[in-house]
């Protein structure tokens, strides 16, 4: 998958494209694991996401964690489809939707 | 050119010449002839005053009181004196004759001589002497009235000019004087003929001088002026003429010609060429300019006109294999690019999707919009839904993103082949005109939703129509109805229905090429001034293929290594049966989760660490379409939906994300079984798409 990065001092915003599943999750994780160092401000614009599972879910969750002792982050421009399964898991209620 | 510059240069400076020289040959000519007249007359008139005192002088020889005598006979020794006197006088003033004549006063015709003295030698003449007494007549008028002036009127001197005589004699004027008697009475006339020869002789070298400095004159002044206009006048221009000269054949801005004369005139016309030159070669790059971008700006027009074209289907017959239908489109654009486009595709090889838009305005902006737009409905279409939905779904988009602010309107509709049905929706767009079996074409009022791009949050409505075979369904853009005469009358809806009837049961091609020619007939070669494109199709029935495709593509079973690297085959597998149905893309989205968790989890769980395969079944039927999903596989019995679900109200630091996956495919589908039979977990999910 495509993940678009753009890196503007300790704010960092991801743009991943296409569909967040079972195989492309870890591709996601990987990023996030290797560049939330220093990172206060994360945004992840959901604006060419069409599609998640619960393994993407699953890389949402751990990211929201480790945020959440590092500074704050928001999801952007997120489908009705995927906002639907936002609100069918609860993950509504544990971030941060613009 | 140069041989004309010669031309113009020669004319300049021999005609001016010319004129000149003419000018003062002809001023000459009449001072000379002034001149001589009045030089004549002064010297008439001094010849004439000294010939007089000549005359008057010799009557003081003459005894006035003794004539009469004399003629009587007496030639006393007084007459003898006179006689010799006169004679002594006549050579000695060098005259011709001095004579004294006594005139018959009663009619003045005769006279008689008294003295004569004759000098022959002076110019050169033969007179011979008169006798005293010898009568002779007067020779003409002129004589007899100077004669009476002396006697009757006191006259004290006539004279008489013979300068160009006609007897043969020499030219000479006669001085006539009175000789009187001691009582003062006129008793004879004393004549003194004296040659003219000095007058003529004064007279040529005046002529030859004059002559002579005047053409003079007449040369130098027009040399002096020849110089004068070559200098002044024909070399500036000739200067000028060089310089347009070169411009014309190099066309390149040449030395400026700057100050080449005093005269304003020509400074001018200098500053003139100077200016033309620069403002010409500007212009010339301009244009060169220009002409290259348009130039470029129209290959470019030409290649967008052939993408445009080619983003549409423009081959026909265009689906030669399928009897169900048969279609016919042409378009038309104004310009080289048009805003019109019409569209068709198989959404699934039972639903069939046609497409007629008009884009607001034309050209460039109209075409990348009418492109845009083309694009978002077909490729919405094909991800399945309704033609309201795919309306708004569009509309949506295009709201988006419309910086110019341009509008579509759209007519869409579904056509499932096997039943003849036909679901539309309309967008703004002109009311499409139908035909069934057995009637005429009629307009059908459908109802019409907002153009597309007008306003966000628009909502359309549907409508569905029958279609039974031998029905076909005209869709057209404004080009036509709105295609105007010279006489600005429109084609109208009407002129349109009535080419459409002439040809109820033509094929679509046959139908759109009357409607083509009727409009051409309408407008007489006015310029067509909106793009115009017409869509028809004409609906044959379903065929034998129906069955075949009921039982094949709606239901079918894949078996497959269960492992991850599979699920995308076995996604595509199960998107296959859901776009052939027609889903909505939810309900697709959300079947793809639970195909995903539930194919996952055998992937990963079932086997371990063994592999195995899994078999997945999918079968859509029933009215509602209902959706039947069956994952089976021959790894260890396990009940996935017997796990507890996760407690999804917890805060992030708490959640587990053990059990999502299922509790999701718990809430999408409707109904979900798990059964373990003949050694297989065999788990059966249903979703009403």
């Amino acid at each position: 998958m495509t993940i678009g990065e753009h890196r503007d001092g300790s704010a960092l915003t991801l743009a991943p494209e296409g569909r967040l599943d079972t195989i492309t999750s870890p591709e996601l994780e990987k990023v996030l694991k290797e560049s939330l160092d220093g990172v206060s401000e994360l945004t992840l614009d959901f604006g060419k996401l069409d599609y998640i599972s619960s393994a993407g879910l699953r890389v949402l969750l751990a990211a929201q964690k480790t945020m959440n002792r590092q500074g704050s982050m928001k999801i952007v421009h997120v489908c009705e489809t995927i906002m639907e399964i936002f609100e069918v898991t609860g993950f509504l209620d544990i971030l941060t939707i613009e | 050119m140069k041989k004309k510059t010669e031309r113009v240069r020669a004319n300049l400076s021999f005609n001016i010449i010319g004129a000149i020289v003419l000018v003062h040959v002809l001023f000459g000519v009449l001072v000379s002839f002034l001149g001589f007249a009045s030089f004549t007359e002064a010297f008439k008139r001094e010849y004439e005053t000294t010939t007089y005192h000549m005359a008057d002088t010799a009557t003081t020889l003459v005894n006035g009181d003794h004539l009469k005598a004399y003629l009587a006979g007496e030639e006393t020794e007084e007459y003898q004196r006179s006689k010799r006197n006169l004679n002594l006088y006549c050579k000695k003033i060098n005259v011709s004759l001095v004579y004294v004549i006594d005139v018959d006063t009663s009619d003045y015709g005769s006279f008689v001589s008294v003295f004569n003295s004759v000098n022959n030698e002076v110019d050169d003449s033969s007179y011979t002497e008169w006798e005293l007494g010898h009568k002779r007549n007067t020779t003409n008028d002129e004589y007899r009235r100077k004669y009476r002036a002396i006697y009757e009127q006191g006259s004290v001197c006539e004279t008489v000019y013979r300068l160009r005589p006609g007897d043969g004699a020499h030219p000479h004027i006669t001085t006539m004087v009175p000789v009187k008697d001691s009582a003062g009475e006129v008793r004879a006339i004393l004549c003194i003929q004296r040659p003219a020869r000095e007058i003529r002789e004064a007279r040529r070298p005046y002529l030859r001088n004059i002559a002579l400095s005047t053409i003079l004159l007449a040369l130098v002044s027009s040399t002096v002026a020849a110089l004068f206009i070559r200098k002044q006048f024909v070399a500036p221009i000739q200067k000028v003429s060089d310089e347009a000269t070169r411009f014309a054949k190099e066309n390149t801005k040449g030395e400026p010609l700057g100050e080449i004369s005093k005269f304003e005139e020509f400074a001018r016309l200098a500053h003139s060429i100077d200016t033309m030159e620069t403002d010409m070669v500007s212009y010339v790059e301009n244009l060169t300019t220009f002409t290259a971008d348009r130039e470029r700006i129209v290959t470019e027009l030409s290649l967008a006109g052939k993408i445009q074209e080619a983003s549409i289907p423009n081959e026909f017959p265009a689906f030669p294999d399928r009897e169900e239908f048969d279609i016919f489109c042409t378009m038309d654009p104004a310009r080289e690019v048009g805003g019109d486009f019409y569209n068709f595709y198989f959404v699934d090889d039972d639903h069939l999707a046609l497409v007629i838009g008009d884009v607001s305005g034309k050209g460039i902006p109209a075409a990348l919009f009418m492109m845009v737009t083309n694009i978002l409905i077909s490729d919405r279409t094909r991800m399945g839904g309704n033609p309201a939905e795919i309306l708004r779904f569009v509309n949506e988009e295009i709201c988006a993103h419309n910086e110019a602010e341009m509008f579509v309107t759209v007519w869409l509709g579904i056509l499932e082949l096997s039943t003849g049905k036909l679901v539309a929706a309309n967008a703004g767009h002109e009311y499409p005109a139908i035909r069934h079996a057995d009637g005429a074409f009629e307009l059908l009022r459908d109802k019409h939703g907002f153009v597309i791009g007008g306003m966000e949050g628009v909502t359309y409505r549907e409508y569905e129509l029958q279609l039974a075979p031998g029905d076909r369904i005209f869709v057209y853009t404004d080009g036509v109805p709105e295609a105007t005469a010279p006489d600005n009358t429109m084609f109208g809806t009407e002129r349109m229905l009535a080419a459409l009837n002439e040809v109820p049961t033509g094929s679509p091609e046959q139908i759109l090429k009357k409607v083509r020619s009727a409009v051409d007939d309408f407008v007489k070669g006015a310029e067509q001034f909106d793009d115009l494109t017409m869509l028809c199709l004409e609906y044959k029935g379903a065929k034998a293929q129906e069955e075949t495709l009921m039982s094949e593509t709606n239901k079918t079973e894949l078996t497959l290594a269960a492992a991850l690297e599979n699920l995308d085959t076995v996604q595509s597998f199960v998107a296959e049966a859901l776009e052939r149905a027609g889903c909505p893309l939810r309900t697709q989205m959300q079947i793809e989760v639970a195909v995903e968790e539930i194919f996952v989890n055998i992937a990963q769980y079932a086997y371990a660490p063994e592999t195995g395969d899994v078999t997945v079944f999918a079968e859509v039927s029933g009215d509602p379409a209902v959706l039947t999903l069956r994952f089976s596989d021959g790894g260890i019995p396990y009940d996935p939906l017997a796990r507890q679900d996760p407690d999804i109200g917890l805060p992030a630091e708490e959640r587990d994300i053990g059990g999502l996956g299922v509790y999701m495919t718990k809430q999408f589908m409707d109904e979900l079984h798990y059964e373990y039979r003949d050694g297989r977990n065999v788990l059966t999910m249903k979703k009403t798409l």
